[in-house]
C-alpha cells in the first residue's frame, strides 16, 4: 500500500530516521526492532550496550505512545532521529512528539513511571525537553565505534 | 484494538513484532509463570493476566520465570511490581532473570531491591523451600 509509506525512512551508516510515524504501541515496537537491526548492522556494540540502547529507545517511544497525545482525540505522530558521530564516537538519539506528557511526567504510583529512570540509567546522557510544540527526548552514548566492514556481528 | 496480535502484520521484516508466550506450571507446590519472547507495552497485559490468575489461587509461592525473555520494557517491570504487591503476605513471589535484557534493567531501576531476583529457576525454588 503506497499510502502507508512513511515520509522518511532512512537507515544507513550515519543515521536512522523515522519521521511522522504514528504514536502507537505497535509502531513503537516495530521501530524499536528496526533500530535494533540498525545498531547490529552498523556498529560494534557488545550485547549489554546494544540491549541498553534498544531499551532506552523503547522507553522514549513508549512514553510518546502512552502519554503524548492523551488530551487529543485520535493518534498523533512521533519522530525518531539517531545519528553516529564518527569523530566523537557517539550515538545521539532524538525522539520527539508534538503532544505534551501530562504533568507530572513521572507518575508517582510504584508500578508505573520507570521509563525515565531507565532512560537515564541506560544512556550516558539523557534529557527531556518539553516545549510549546511537544516533548523531545535526547539520549546519548559515547565510545561507540562503527563496525568494521565484514566483521559486524551476525544477526 | 487488538494490540496483542497482528502488531506488525503489514511489515515484512522478520525481526519485527512483539510476541510473548506465557505458560503456567508448578513444581512441588511452587507455582511458576514462565514467559518467553518480548514483554513490552503490547504484551505486558498477557503477563499481567497470567500473574493475576496464578495469584487468585493463593499459592504459597510463585516464581515468575523470565529466563526465556529476550526483551523486557518498563511496562513489564510495572507488572512485576504490581504482582509482588498483590501477592502481599499470602504468596511469596520472586523473579528469575539473567542477562543484559532482563536482570540488568531490573537491577538498574531498583526493582531487584523490591522483588527477590534469582539467576536460575533452581535457585529460586531452593530459596522458596529454605
Amino acid at each position: 500500500m503506497i499510502d502507508t509509506m512513511q515520509s522518511a525512512n532512512v537507515a544507513n551508516a550515519e543515521r536512522f530516521e523515522r519521521v511522522g510515524i504514528s504514536a502507537t504501541a505497535q509502531t513503537a515496537s516495530q521501530t524499536r526492532d528496526e533500530f535494533a537491526a540498525w545498531l547490529r548492522q552498523f556498529f560494534a556494540l557488545d550485547p549489554i550496550r546494544t540491549s541498553d540502547l534498544v531499551l532506552a529507545i523503547n522507553e522514549a517511544l513508549a512514553n510518546c505512545a502512552e502519554f503524548a497525545y492523551l488530551e487529543r482525540p485520535g493518534t498523533g505522530t512521533m519522530d525518531v532521529l539517531a545519528w553516529h558521530d564518527a569523530a566523537e564516537s557517539t550515538i545521539t538519539v532524538l525522539v520527539s512528539d508534538r503532544g505534551s506528557w501530562r504533568p507530572p511526567v513521572v507518575p508517582t504510583i510504584r508500578t508505573r513511571g520507570r521509563g525515565i529512570p531507565l532512560m537515564e540509567a541506560l544512556s550516558d546522557r539523557a534529557s527531556i525537553e518539553p516545549s510549546d510544540h511537544g516533548t523531545r527526548v535526547r539520549l546519548e552514548w559515547t565510545d561507540v565505534a562503527r563496525a568494521v566492514l565484514g566483521t559486524q556481528s551476525a544477526h | 484494538m487488538d494490540e496483542q496480535r497482528e502488531a506488525t502484520a503489514d511489515d515484512a521484516t522478520p525481526t519485527s513484532g512483539s510476541t510473548c508466550v506465557v505458560s503456567e506450571s508448578s513444581v512441588d507446590e511452587v507455582a511458576i509463570v514462565a514467559a518467553s519472547g518480548v514483554i513490552d507495552m503490547l504484551t505486558a497485559p498477557q503477563l499481567e493476566e497470567a500473574l493475576r490468575a496464578a495469584l487468585d489461587k493463593k499459592p504459597a509461592s510463585l516464581v515468575v520465570d523470565l529466563t526465556e525473555v529476550e526483551f523486557l520494557a518498563s511496562a513489564g517491570m510495572g507488572v512485576l511490581v504490581a504482582a509482588h504487591e498483590e501477592a502481599g503476605e499470602i504468596t511469596r513471589l520472586c523473579v528469575v532473570a539473567e542477562g543484559p535484557a532482563t536482570s540488568r534493567p531490573l537491577k538498574l531501576v531498583g526493582i531487584a531491591d523490591i522483588v527477590p531476583l534469582f539467576a536460575t529457576l533452581e535457585e529460586a525454588i531452593a530459596s522458596l523451600r529454605g
